[in-house]
């Protein structure tokens, strides 16, 4: 039913809808760069949503933990034998996404017979030196951008650009610095998130404030706290000053909760 | 299946074939021209190992780097044919990355040593043609159960625990001696003595190994080349820099100053 090409543009705008549906509740990603290195942070509950893949690489995801974890495999095996047969400078993010798993994306989204990947990516890559840092995002579709400072996932466009928005703003130098935008930043996500969901009617409970889409920090962190409740932030970091290789370092609770801002970190615990 | 975490597997469903293939025809010596050694000292292990590569009578390098640094918390030291133990170490330091990043957890000490024994046991036809013996030496911190550990290993993979140190290379039967008489009546056991003394302890013994062994490289003060020392710890591994060794090489090695 779908060999006319009326259908299969038919096939592929429903195919569009119902995966933006899955999104609709997931938890942003944020990937900011600052002085030493690139940050990851997002806020999950039991499966955690950043990963290490190479020496200088990692993902940050959104989507149906399943999907994402294939997709980790194939780019933790594409890297690892690039990195050995090659060598590790030979390992970028962009040939990664560009020749690997950006057109294994697009290929299952357009397969109307089969399951497309329930997936958004975030894949930061820490350059040699500082400004050289890329992040490069892959939506549903495969289609990718790559990005200098920043780069957001969120479960539609709007959420994605009111959270670049708020990040254009900020300026991000030391870690501390980077955590709190990053945090702010997810939770001008996951208001907006909350906000379409109550304007399709699909009304959550506990929310403040959903019409007022200030972004004064104290609100932020109200909404954080909220979150805080039943999820755990989950923050890694490329850092360039890490002895040997390997640069992924995945920032433990305890200290977490020194570079938080003070009025988040009393109860962050 | 990449699913366990297997990066030699994958690499060999790519189409990877590790080491040389050679037949067991001539009866070879086996040839492991170097001097490598590992002994146990207060905070963890030192593996030590000179730089000389020979081919014959001939030195083809001075600057070899025998002790590898495989991951954070473990180092393999090489006696044997390079091509071969550098191949080795690559395949090693990979494994370890990928088992990590793959199944979000460390690799077991007991996983490591397995997979440098298996390596070894695939290379079993080209150590036994005299092409590719090796028989390293792999020492690190066991982060689990809080202990330094020191792994020795025939050219077929056998794996033996050094209790207290392990030597290989042509070098070690000279050394080997001294580190039981050391260990047995020396002022104190090698396991009690602080980092810089371990140090010392191990250039004495490098500058042994050289004096008796043609293939040992010793310490050659006017190139400024020392031997590779590094130590292994709660806090993964530290390479002691050059100027370190020359001061300490010349304070209480040397006998000329």
């Amino acid at each position: 039913m779908y060999e006319e090409p009326y259908r299969w543009v038919e096939a592929v705008g429903n195919r569009r809808q119902y995966l933006d549906d899955q999104f609709k509740q997931g938890s942003p990603v944020v990937g900011v760069t600052y002085e030493s290195g690139i940050l990851l942070m997002t806020m999950s509950k039991g499966t955690p949503k950043v990963y290490e893949i190479y020496d200088r690489l990692a993902l940050g995801g959104m989507g149906h933990p399943a999907d994402l974890e294939k997709l980790r495999f194939s780019l933790l095996e594409m890297a690892h034998v690039e990195g050995f047969n090659r060598s590790p400078s030979d390992v970028t993010g962009s040939r990664l996404i560009k020749y690997g798993v950006a057109p294994v994306i697009k290929q299952a989204f357009e397969e109307v017979f089969k399951a497309p990947f329930i997936v958004k990516i975030l894949l930061a890559e820490l350059g040699q030196k500082s400004g050289r840092d890329s992040l490069l995002t892959i939506n549903y579709d495969g289609t990718f951008e790559e990005k200098g400072s920043y780069a957001v996932l969120g479960a539609s466009s709007a959420v994605e650009q009111e959270m670049v928005a708020y990040l254009r703003l900020q300026s991000m130098v030391s870690l501390e610095q980077a955590i709190d935008t990053a945090v702010c930043a997810w939770a001008v996500g996951n208001r907006a998130q909350y906000r379409a969901l109550e304007e399709a009617g699909e009304h959550r409970e506990g929310n403040t404030d959903p019409d007022q889409p200030s972004t004064d920090s104290d609100a932020l962190y109200a909404h954080l706290q909220e979150c805080l409740a039943e999820k755990v932030i989950e923050c890694a970091v490329l850092d360039r000053c890490q002895q040997g290789p390997s640069k992924y370092r995945a920032i433990g609770t305890d200290e977490l909760r020194r570079l938080l801002p003070k009025v988040m970190s009393t109860s962050s615990t | 299946m990449g699913l366990q975490g297997d990066f030699y597997q994958v690499l060999k469903e790519q189409g990877y074939a590790f080491g040389i293939g050679g037949q067991a025809k001539v009866e070879q010596d086996l040839i492991t021209a170097t001097t490598i050694l590992a002994f146990k000292y207060r905070d963890g292990v030192l593996v030590a190992g000179d730089r000389r590569a020979t081919a014959g009578n001939m030195v083809m390098y001075d600057r070899t780097d025998k002790v590898l640094e495989i991951d954070r918390h473990s180092v393999m030291a090489i006696a044997g044919v390079p091509a071969t133990a550098y191949e080795m170490a690559r395949i090693l330091e990979h494994s370890f990355k990928y088992y990590r990043r793959t199944q979000l957890q460390e690799l077991s000490f007991e996983g490591k040593l397995r997979a440098l024994s298996t390596l070894l046991k695939q290379n079993v036809p080209a150590a036994l043609a005299g092409t590719g013996a090796v028989a390293p030496i792999f020492a690190g911190y066991d982060t689990e159960q809080e202990t330094a550990k020191i792994y020795f290993y025939d050219i077929l993979g056998a794996e033996f625990e050094g209790v207290e140190y392990a030597v290989s290379g042509s070098g070690s039967p000279t050394i080997r001696g001294i580190l039981h008489y050391l260990n047995t009546w020396g002022e104190q056991p090698l396991s009690t003595m602080p980092e810089e003394q371990a140090a010392i302890q191990a250039l004495r013994l490098l500058t042994s190994a050289a004096e008796f062994d043609s293939a040992t490289g010793g310490v050659n003060r006017d190139a400024n080349l020392y031997p590779v020392i590094k130590f292994i710890a709660v806090g993964g591994v530290r390479t002691m820099a050059d100027p370190q060794l020359r001061s300490l090489f010349e304070s209480d090695v040397s006998r000329s100053v």
